[in-house]
Formats: C-alpha cells, structure tokens, sequence
C-alpha cells in the first residue's frame, strides 16, 4: 500500500461528510453538517458512502441483547402510523366530521373541553392510538392531579380489561388504574407519581386481567399510546 | 447464518415498516437491535443511557423507514449509522465521553480481532476494512478507532493521545485519505 494521501486531496464537502459519518465533529459542526444532510442530497449521498465504508467496522463490537422493557417503551412510543399523527384539535374535527362520535361520546368530549378551560394553564391532553384508531381521549388536570379518561373507540374485551398507564420519558409504566369500557373514568394520580405527569410524557393502555395487572407492569398488549400534550 | 437471506428479510421489513406495519419494525427490531444496543453500549458507556438511545433508534428508523433506499446502502450500514448518530447526538448533548482514558500509540496495535459477523454485511467488506486499517500508520489507526467506537470528537482524541489538535486533525484526514483511495483499489 501507498500512502497517496495528502490533506489536498479532498473536496472541502467530502472531508465534511467524513467527519461527520465518523463522528469527530461536536456542536455547530455537527449541527452544521446534520442540516446539509437534510437539505442537500449530494451532501447526504457523500455521507452515505462515507458510513458504507465504515460500517463494517462494527462487525468488532460483540452483540448484546438489550433489555424487553425496550421494546415495550418503543411499542408504547409509536404513532398510529408513520406521516399520519395529527394533533387533538385536527382529531376532534375528524371524528365529527365522520359521525363517528356517538351522542355519549360527543357529550363527553364536551365535557373533557370544558374540564380543561375551566383550568387553562395546568391541562394537559393525550390522544390515546392504537392501529391507526383512536381508542381513548384522555385529559390530565395537574392542579387537582385527576385523568380523566373518555372511551371514544375502544372495543370491549371478553376476558381482559383495559389498563392506563403513564410513562414518564425514559421510565418505566406506572400504573394509574382500569378503565371502562363504556363511560368515562376519572381517576386520581396518586401523589407520588402526580410530578411525572407532564407534557411529554406518554399515556398507554394494555389489556389486563380482571381488576389490573398483577405485576405492576403491563402483562397484555398495548392497545393505544398518546403523549401528553397542552391543550 | 445465510447471509444474503438476512439482508432481504431486514429490507422486507424496512419497507413494510415504511408503509406503516408495526410487526414489521418488530421484525427489524428481532434481527437487528443486539447489534444496535452494543453499537450503543460501546459509545455511551452506560446501560440505561444505551436504552434509551436504543428507543430513539428504533423510532427514528419508524420515521424514516419509507426513505430506506436498498440501492444505495445494505440495510444494517444504513441501521448502524442512525444508531452510531444517535448515540453520538446524546453524548454531545449530556456532555461528558466515558472514553478519555490516554491512548497510547502501541494500544493501535492490540487490535481484537475481527470477529466473522453473518448479521453485518459481507465478511469480504469487513476483510477488505480490516485490512486497509492495518494498512495505516498505529497512531491514524488508533484515532479512528476512537472516533467510530468510543464516539470521540477530535478535540476529545487531540487530549487522549497528547497532540495538539491540528495534529489530530491532520491524522484523521490523511488516515480517511488513505482508507478511501484503498478500499477504490
């Protein structure tokens, strides 16, 4: 082999796209480059190249099995589906516009509104989805630390029963409590986990075996998952 | 394992994934996310940040599974670049690299041994690598190393190996030179 190299011998956007597939840029060289990969495809297909020749490398590194909780957190973490994740007031006019709220549902809606006007700066709201359905609509009030959960197209089960959780980012599920089929819920956060229910942090429901989860944590699929959000 | 079998079921599944098919990002997740968590593991250091990179990886592959180009990469080089990012966009954002204990120049030397990997593409791409970074200079070797496997920035690999940081950089360029012009031949 022959040294060929000399420090000329790359365009200045090669060298970028080296560095930053190797990964030595730190900062606003990073951020810098991170922009042009995703406004320029030159630029992206230089760095692709750059990761092909690398890649290999990590054939090195020993596999290690993580954790299930991960996939669980990931399952929990999922929109509907990729590019259709639309916010709750978009949500809303969707579900009326198709009739497919009943007169129930509508009036719960209505009051889970009301519910969070009535105390504006501490509502929080998660649209709780599972294959591409909205099962449950759930609204937090932080000050007096209730959920109140509204089924909006949750299909009962004959054996398990739906379970809410919450699942501070990079945490665990918590239990909060089952859920009905038919009318909304209101369930108080217990102190203790009242501070982990904040923006961001994510609403699930599993199903369960009658009266929850024997284990405190889910046992059953995840049917729907929603983050939390300001109204 | 078969290699190219591998190869297909992962790009099935990104491509499924990419129309929305949630069993289809498990089947990624099944084939891929051990290699994934200890690309994560060697970088960050510490378990519970690699399994939370790890969620961002599987996530951000959800995102862009339909933008998967098969022509243009192997799907485990295109997997293993968003979980190296990932991680390396965490490292920088919770501050300090666990990997800044000095690297002597003879370390570059005490390679492991590649160990064959039917998961990752072919063993000839990794013999061919392997080969061309025996190639370079123990001290370009030993800074790359620390760049792709510890995430180290050139500022972090200047103090680990003591020279200044134009030195650093100038060995990395000329070693990704080399690495270029070789693995062209």
């Amino acid at each position: 082999m022959t040294d060929m190299g000399n420090d000329h011998s790359f365009s200045a956007d090669e060298l970028q796209a080296a560095e930053y597939a190797l990964g030595v840029l730190a900062g606003a060289e990073r951020e810098a480059a991170a922009r042009r990969i995703a406004r320029e495809r030159a630029f992206a297909a230089l760095v692709a190249e750059w990761e092909g020749r690398l890649a290999p490398w990590a054939a090195d590194i020993p596999e290690i099995a993580p954790p299930p909780q991960v996939w669980e957190r990931i399952t929990a973490a999922l929109p509907s589906a990729p590019g259709q994740h639309v916010g709750f007031w978009q949500s809303l006019v969707f579900w009326r516009s198709f009739g497919m709220v009943s007169a129930l549902a509508a009036a719960c809606l209505a009051v889970l509104l009301y519910l969070s006007m009535g105390s504006q700066q501490a509502a929080l709201v998660a649209s709780i989805e599972g294959e591409g359905q909205r099962i449950f609509v759930a609204s937090v009030d932080v000050k007096h630390a209730t959920v109140t959960v509204m089924p909006v197209a949750y299909r009962p089960d004959p054996t398990r029963v739906p379970e809410l959780w919450l699942i501070p980012s990079g945490a665990k599920p918590l239990p909060l409590g089952v859920l009905t089929a038919d009318r909304t819920a209101q369930i108080a956060i217990p102190p203790a986990l009242a501070a982990q229910a904040r923006r961001d942090a994510i609403l699930a429901v599993s199903l369960e075996p009658p009266g929850g989860s024997p284990t405190g944590q889910p046992t059953g699929p995840v049917i729907g998952s929603g983050k939390l959000t300001n109204l | 394992m078969d290699l190219d079998r591998n190869r297909k079921l992962i790009t099935a599944a990104l491509a499924a994934a990419g129309r929305g098919d949630r069993d289809a990002l498990q089947t990624v997740y099944r084939l891929t996310a051990a290699k994934l968590f200890a690309v994560c593991m060697r970088i960050l250091g510490e378990r519970s940040e690699a399994e939370d990179a790890l969620q961002e990886v599987y996530m951000t592959v959800w995102r862009k599974a339909a933008a998967f180009d098969p022509a243009l990469s192997s799907p485990m080089t295109w997997l293993i670049a968003i979980a190296r990012n990932r991680a390396i966009d965490r490292l920088r954002a919770h501050g300090q690299n666990r990997h800044m204990e000095s690297i002597e120049e003879a370390v570059g030397l005490a390679d492991d041994k590649p160990t064959p990997d039917a998961a990752l593409q072919g063993a000839q791409e990794q013999a061919k690598l392997q080969h061309c970074i025996d190639g370079l200079a123990n001290h370009e070797r030993a800074a790359l190393r620390g760049a792709f496997f510890d995430g180290n920035t050139y500022e972090e690999l200047a103090e680990r190996m003591k020279v200044p940081l134009g030195t650093m950089k100038s060995w990395i360029r000329r070693a990704m030179i080399k690495l270029k012009a070789w693995l062209e031949q």
